[in-house]
């Protein structure tokens, strides 16, 4: 449960349980993407093949130690078959519809606020101060950066206005939580209702009937020189939002800062015991309070990605729409872990992406898609796929002696 | 050892409300020695010592160090100042390494910005090398044991340059065999030039470890003694403030009818291994049967069945009459039995309930207490203070909550709330448990007045000592059954061996 991975006895060329389990889960994936274009396998026998060797992978790593990726293998084979079946007896141009390269920009940027948000509320509950105020901090950002971008004719000051608002309310969460030691899930409920309000508030008296001014200034996309003229690549990655690449950027920095630098280690300490943090003179309160407030800043962020960034300088009341408790949930499926959080993040704007396109040939399905991310997150809270296990002093307000 | 002071604690006071923690304590330590601080339960030797270590600010008095006046506001500047603290309940985080804990707070890096794990390893190796605290470095703490954890913490006070390491209770939670190592440690520590404050309150280690030894008594300094000289009962009357028994002073049983006939009784745990097999034993009015072992023998296991918290197979009979394998506790509460747990925290009260909550526990739904359903806490209440008279319950009344007690005077609850009952049998699994001398005294000498009262008691503990001086028969239990019975004055050495298995062929 830690960054540190038990150094493997590796006599000669053997791949270790752990690697032959996440081969298994990647060939899990595979029997799936097998039946979908551009490979667009037609006959089921394809993505059987390849599902059971994902399950043989999985029991075999599952037996030799690598009990946790072993059964995640195991399920990606079973569903990787299911869907590929499923998939195979659909007319390839339904398929041609639904899974196009551009369904991989789509995932990305659907994934961008959950990302934001999930790597928000890690730092945050990793110094031990549970954050279910995101939903609101996103909220905030998503309102205030279209109205500073509107109001000073930049995306970039807008950026920095939905970072403030985000901070500042992130900062009410942290003045609660810590120096009231209130119960953190109220503070943060009370937040996501306090965002509510006060963005429908402003965004009435600020404009009225009229709607957010079109030309408002936006996050612009980034052209990569040659991808962007490949085949599938450029469609798919060769033209996504800045704050999409800022997202995906943040995850390995995350990483790093948080397991690679004192500073992450005492975050760390702080949420799993701070009195042993206190006692050799690591100040538990401040480091609680820049965590919860960054937390509020990058949630911000992924407030002002739907604003200003994706849907191109707009804003409607309650824009967010639960994002802040979805990206909670990868979090939590991301088992407190920048790249977990990222992988939960892609996987729930698959799931999303998904429900947007599938109406084509299926609602139902589509609609069933949708409650992927909270079936997942069932799962991972109950401890099916390896239990996601929250920092010990996660939500324990610290009391000096 | 030169005679050069290093720390001097001048008319140290501390007030908290309702309370004098530490009233005008002076205290000093010099180079290379140990001084060991003594003191009952709530005497005011941790207050003492979180003011030295920063964590706590005192209302009066002044510390030096090196002839330099300190003023502390946090552990840091103790750090700084040389001052390491190994505190009784370890301050390491399991899911990080053993170097990630040490390093903690003062942390190598590369580049300036980057942990330097590598380092961290490599100098905790060093550490560890020199002053003969074997840890590994890579090792998550979760994974080692107390001992080692024990080291760890040491280093993580020796890796901050501390010159002045303070011990807080540190053989609590050591086996017999880790507490020598530790007294190995502590002696290649002094030896270094490092001094050293061991907070105790057994009387044997103090006069085993220190040099020195300084009695606190209700926040009173009372003496500075050195060891040699000083005796086990003058520091007891020291520490206490008159003459303890540390023999327990009883007549002979007269032992009545069988009140407990356990037989053939066999129990599994929760991974279904047999952890007692096959074990037969009575007790009878007006004695106290003590069953010895070392921990793990299944005595744990033996006290859920016989207390309805385990199913069992084979038969158990309370005053005569039967009871099933399967019945719950409330089966064998109402059959007769009364029980002293071994954990008062977890099995014992109700921590965030009041005192007379806890005390009512048992009979909450009966009357006097409630009727047709309604509580009627007023009578609690009465009753409660009436046991707190009764029993000496000192610390708090009948809506204190059981938590803001010291651990003497929470065990004394439980004692009163099971011997108000008036059992048939009375189990007594590890009574004195983390008590200080007082409070042993105390619980000593109610079990004895039960006895005498006719109560059949069955006593299970750890310690030799207290089963050779309370109990009027021994068994003795080795890997899940009786290896061995004697009487009031078996020997020591007789038994001490067939706890460890030596007579195990001869029992089978």
């Amino acid at each position: 449960m830690t960054n540190h991975v038990q150094p493997l006895t590796t006599r000669g060329w053997v791949p270790s349980p752990r690697a032959i389990a996440i081969a298994g889960g990647v060939l899990g994936v595979a029997a799936f993407w097998s039946t979908i274009p551009p490979f667009t396998a037609r006959s089921p026998v394809v993505p059987i093949v390849i599902g059971v060797l994902a399950v043989a992978a999985g029991i075999w790593a599952t037996t030799r130690g690598a009990r946790r990726i072993g059964i995640g293998a195991i399920a990606a084979g079973v569903i990787g078959i299911g869907l590929g079946v499923v998939a195979t007896r659909s007319s390839s141009s339904n398929l041609n519809t639904v899974f196009t390269a551009d369904l991989i920009a789509q995932i990305l940027a659907f994934a961008t606020p959950l990302t934001f948000g999930a790597l928000g509320g890690m730092v945050s509950e990793r110094s031990g101060v549970v954050n279910v105020g995101l939903e609101g901090m996103m909220l905030m950002g998503a309102f205030w950066g279209v109205y500073v971008a509107d109001k000073s004719g930049s995306w970039a000051v807008g950026i920095l206005g939905a970072m403030v608002a985000g901070g500042l309310f992130a900062l009410i969460h942290a003045v609660w939580s810590i120096h009231f030691r209130a119960d953190q899930i109220i503070s943060g409920m009370a937040i996501n209702f306090l965002a509510l309000g006060v963005t429908g508030y402003f965004f009435e008296q600020l404009y009225g009937q009229q709607n957010i001014p079109s030309g408002v200034s936006t996050v612009p996309n980034v052209r990569l020189p040659v991808i962007s003229r490949w085949h599938f690549l450029g469609p798919a990655i060769g033209n996504l939002n800045l704050l999409i690449w800022v997202g995906i950027l943040l995850v390995p920095l995350s990483y790093v800062i948080l397991f690679k630098t004192p500073i992450g280690l005492r975050v760390r300490a702080c949420g799993e015991h701070p009195r042993a943090a206190d006692t050799v003179g690591i100040d538990v309160y401040k480091v609680r309070y820049a965590a919860v407030t960054t937390s509020g800043m990058l949630a911000a962020l992924g407030g002002a990605f739907l604003s200003i960034g994706y849907l191109g300088g707009s804003f409607t009341e309650n824009m967010t729409e639960g994002r802040g408790f979805i990206a909670l949930a990868a979090m939590i499926f991301g088992n407190w872990r920048p790249f977990g959080a990222w992988g939960a993040a892609l996987l729930f704007g698959f799931s999303t992406a998904l429900a947007y396109r599938l109406p084509v040939y299926s609602g139902s399905a589509a609609t069933l898609f949708q409650t992927l991310p909270y079936v997942l997150t069932l799962i991972a809270v109950a401890g099916v796929i390896g239990r996601s296990v929250p920092p010990a002093a996660d939500g324990r307000p610290y009391v000096k002696q | 050892m030169v005679d050069e002071t290093v720390l001097e604690l001048r008319g140290i006071t501390k007030v908290y409300p309702g309370i004098v923690a530490d009233d005008h304590v002076d205290f000093d330590l010099k180079r290379g020695e140990v001084h060991a601080l003594l003191g009952e339960n709530g005497a005011g030797k941790s207050t003492l010592m979180n003011i030295l270590y920063g964590l706590t600010k005192p209302d009066e008095g002044e510390i030096v160090i090196a002839g330099k006046q300190k003023s502390f506001t946090s552990a840091k500047d103790a750090i700084a100042a040389g001052i390491g603290m190994v505190h009784q309940h370890f301050m390491l985080i399991p899911v990080m390494t053993v170097a990630e804990n040490i390093v903690l707070g003062v942390e190598p890096t590369r580049e300036g910005v980057f942990l330097d794990e590598k380092g961290a390893e490599e100098r905790v190796r060093e550490l560890s090398h020199q002053f003969g605290l074997a840890v590994d470095p890579t090792a998550l703490v979760a994974n080692t044991t107390v001992g080692q954890q024990q080291r760890v913490e040491i280093l993580k006070a020796l890796y901050r340059g501390a010159e002045i390491l303070i011990l807080d209770e540190p053989t609590a939670v050591l086996t017999p065999q880790e507490a020598g190592e530790l007294f190995e440690i502590v002696r290649s520590l002094t030896a270094d030039g490092k001094s050293v404050i061991f907070i105790s309150h057994k009387l044997n280690e103090v006069l085993e470890i220190a040099d020195r030894i300084t009695v606190l008594r209700r926040g009173k300094k009372i003496d500075t003694v050195p060891r040699e000289g000083a005796t086990e009962e003058g520091l007891a009357r020291m520490m206490v403030g008159r003459d303890v028994l540390l023999r327990v002073d009883k007549a002979a049983a007269r032992p009545g009818e069988i009140a407990l006939d356990v037989r053939e009784v066999r129990v599994v745990d929760e991974r279904g291994l047999e952890k007692v097999r096959g074990v037969s034993f009575t007790v009878r009015n007006g004695e106290i049967v003590a069953i010895a072992g070392v921990d793990g023998n299944g005595q744990t296991e033996l006290i859920e069945a016989i207390t309805g918290l385990r199913p069992f197979t084979g038969t158990v009979a309370v005053g005569g009459r039967p009871v099933e394998g399967n019945a719950t506790p409330r089966r064998m509460l109402d059959a007769g039995i009364g029980h002293i747990p071994e954990d008062r925290h977890r099995r014992g009260l109700v921590l965030e309930f009041n005192l007379a909550e806890n005390l009512a526990l048992h009979d909450y739904d009966r009357e006097p207490d409630s009727k047709h359903g309604w509580l009627y806490p007023k009578r609690l209440i009465a009753r409660a203070g009436r046991l707190i008279r009764e029993f000496d319950i000192r610390g708090g009344g009948p809506l204190t909550l059981a938590r803001a007690l010291s651990g003497g005077n929470q065990q004394k609850v439980v004692v009163a709330r099971e011997v108000e009952r008036d059992p048939t049998v009375l189990i007594a699994a590890q009574p004195t448990r983390g008590l200080d001398v007082g409070a042993i005294e105390y619980v000593h000498r109610r079990l004895v007045a039960e006895r005498d009262a006719g109560h059949a008691i069955l006593l299970v503990s750890l310690e030799l000592e207290e089963v050779l001086s309370l109990a009027d028969r021994i068994l003795v239990m080795y890997e899940g059954q009786i290896v061995g019975e004697h009487g009031a004055g078996a020997g020591e050495e007789e038994i001490g061996l067939e706890m460890l298995g030596g007579r195990k062929a001869a029992a089978a």
